[in-house]
């Protein structure tokens, strides 16, 4: 019954749509209808529900329980432990530490990334000749796949032969071991924000909604651009920003490129990555791989999830007051309920 | 005024364009460049001998068009399926109701923001209790549940088709199964396009799931890049690392660049609103 009611509209459009063509011989069977409609919603929404619980919430729990256990995924005798595995993170100095680098890698690339976005959006948004091809040849750092940026990467910024050091020797500087500590977090911030052409595309649909008439209203009252920018654009786009804001931080939490830009990305490459880059999949990995302790490395991923929960909860609740709405975004939530509405 | 403000809108474009283009250059050059010049001291900005060996050695160190084909199957099979089963599900959100529908719905937005690397543990250990460890059914069984994202592009494009298409459909005694399928598919080709190269490109450029899932053998050519270029003391071949890498980024670039313009608007039209 409750579900009934949270269908509510959407559930009712059927009645009124037959209501209006009384000829329609499926009008004589409205509640028949109604139970096809909602069959017809399962038989498309059933597949990904189905997915859903299979291949996430199971994993979700399965998880959970590992991360209870001394779990090492091959002995079928791993044993409950309790808050064991928990105590050991929240005490081991070392993870400590990669979850403090890691909230302070995602704090500097976030904000860097959808600032170059914003900034490389907007530029392409003027009118300018050749646009299509400016657009597609600055979004292209995007298409590249992470194992091949990170290659890439390697290549500017090795010690011997890499165009970094060579370019610092034109200069007559000395050259950098950028892929060892203390500099080899300025590569992978570089990286990462070189990739910014995905957030780069999203800000460009947004700024493209933007209706030109508050623009050109803006100009006729003499608006200066910067005035126009911050005042109309900006707030009209934080939707977009925001939602990138919120996107990016979950994606970046998760980051795994230092392991690329490691010497050797795998099981013994773990130990290679300088320690100024070793974020927390790189604990996990190290865990997971080498030491074969699956209990761990859950209870490592449990905490990464709370922590991702928790800086999602607190971007929602500073956003407040922040991100405007041109529409209200209650109504925007109803419109879904009726059915085929324009 | 204009005049000289558009210069500065040039000057800004053409040098952003270098910077983000210039990491292919020198990948580029180094991929021509014969090992021996790779650490020449002054740095060799442009190959003195030009060479083709290192895309010899690239594709000959391992079988470079084995693992190819390995990935190109798996992003075929995932792009495809996801592409499907994504408009499929995202046209029940945009046209049909049913009880639940706004839980469902909120459920699904809300994965959109659940990290997925949860996941990989447990999903390792089932995988491989269900015998599907060095198989490509993972990537059938991901495909074919859709990806949230995605799912929301096409419910965004669907929800703003006019309601007359399918109405007209409804009287001449269309099933809703027919209406997707022979009026909205055909007409969201740019949300098409978009999920296409998304979904292409996850897939190729994934590096945990085919690590985790196949051995040596089955794996993608994401996971040989990675470690396949090194001599028999285990120390990179750089040069040969850079043909390797043109020769891996290629296909996502092609596929972008035939796809992008139902890219551009696919994403602007359906907007994230």
């Amino acid at each position: 019954m409750s579900t009934d009611q949270l269908a509510g509209p959407g559930a009712r459009a059927p009645m009124r749509a037959a209501d209006a063509r009384p000829s329609s011989p499926r009008a004589r069977h409205p509640r028949s209808l109604r139970a096809r409609r909602a069959g017809a919603f399962y038989v498309f929404a059933g597949p990904w529900l189905l997915g859903f619980l299979a291949l996430t919430v199971f994993p979700l729990g399965y998880a959970l329980w590992l991360s209870f256990t001394n779990s090492d995924g091959l002995s079928p005798n791993a044993r409950y432990v309790g808050l064991a595995n928990y105590r050991e993170v929240f005490t081991d100095p070392d993870t400590l530490a990669s979850l403090a680098r890691t909230g302070l890698f995602t704090a500097i690339t976030v904000p860097l990334t959808i600032a170059a976005g914003l900034f490389l959006a907007v530029l392409l948004n003027q009118p300018i000749r050749a646009r299509g091809v400016f657009r597609t040849m600055i979004y292209l750092p995007a298409v590249v796949p992470p194992v091949g940026a990170a290659l890439t990467f390697k290549l500017i910024f090795d010690r011997d032969s890499g165009s970094a050091n060579g370019l610092l020797d034109v200069f007559g500087a000395n050259g950098l071991a950028w892929l060892q500590d203390p500099y080899a977090r300025w590569v992978l911030i570089t990286l990462t924000v070189w990739g910014c052409g995905n957030v780069m595309i999203i800000s460009l649909a947004g700024l493209q909604d933007i209706p030109a008439e508050l623009l050109d209203a803006a100009r006729v009252d003499g608006a200066s651009w910067w005035q126009s920018f911050t005042r109309i654009t900006l707030p009209l786009l934080s939707p977009v920003l925001f939602f990138q804001l919120v996107t990016q931080i979950i994606a970046t939490l998760q980051s795994f490129l230092p392991l690329l830009i490691a010497v050797d990305p795998t099981p013994k490459g773990v130990a290679a990555v300088p320690e100024s880059n070793r974020l927390i999949m790189i604990d996990v990995f190290a865990q997971y791989f080498s030491n074969g302790r699956y209990g761990y490395a859950s209870a490592l991923l449990w905490v990464l999830f709370a922590f991702v929960m928790a800086v999602t909860f607190l971007v929602f609740k500073m956003s407040r007051g922040v991100v405007f709405y041109a529409v209200d975004p209650e109504q925007t939530q109803t419109k879904p309920r009726t059915i085929g509405d324009s | 005024m204009v005049l000289a403000r558009r210069k500065v809108v040039y000057m800004l474009l053409v040098a952003t364009l270098v910077l983000m283009l210039s990491p292919f250059g020198w990948l580029l050059i180094s991929a021509f460049k014969d090992p021996s010049e790779l650490r020449a001291v002054p740095i060799h900005w442009w190959p003195h001998h030009p060479t083709l060996e290192n895309f010899h050695l690239a594709l000959t160190l391992f079988d470079f068009f084995g693992y190819a084909r390995n990935s190109l199957t798996l992003a075929g099979i995932y792009s495809v399926l996801i592409t499907l089963a994504s408009a499929w599900a995202g046209y029940g959100f945009a046209r049909l109701s049913g009880p639940g529908k706004r839980i469902i719905f909120g459920l699904m937005l809300s994965t959109m923001m659940t990290p997925q690397i949860i996941t990989l543990i447990p999903t390792y250990l089932l995988f491989s209790r269900a015998g599907l460890v060095n198989t490509y059914v993972p990537w059938v069984l991901w495909g074919l549940a859709g990806a949230p994202y995605l799912i929301f592009l096409f419910r965004q494009f669907f929800t703003n088709m006019p309601k007359e298409l399918e109405e007209a459909a409804i009287i001449d005694g269309c099933g809703q199964i027919r209406i997707f399928w022979r009026i909205f598919l055909p007409q969201s080709w740019p949300v098409i396009a978009t999920s296409l190269v998304l979904s292409f490109a996850w897939s190729w450029g994934d590096y945990i799931s085919p690590a985790l899932l196949l051995d040596d053998d089955h794996t993608t050519l994401a996971v040989k890049m990675a470690t396949g270029y090194v001599n028999e003391h285990g120390t990179g071949l750089y040069t040969v690392v850079g043909a390797g890498a043109i020769l891996y980024i290629v296909p996502s670039l092609v596929l972008f660049l035939i796809l992008q313009r139902g890219f551009v608007t696919g994403t602007a039209t359906s907007g994230l609103k």
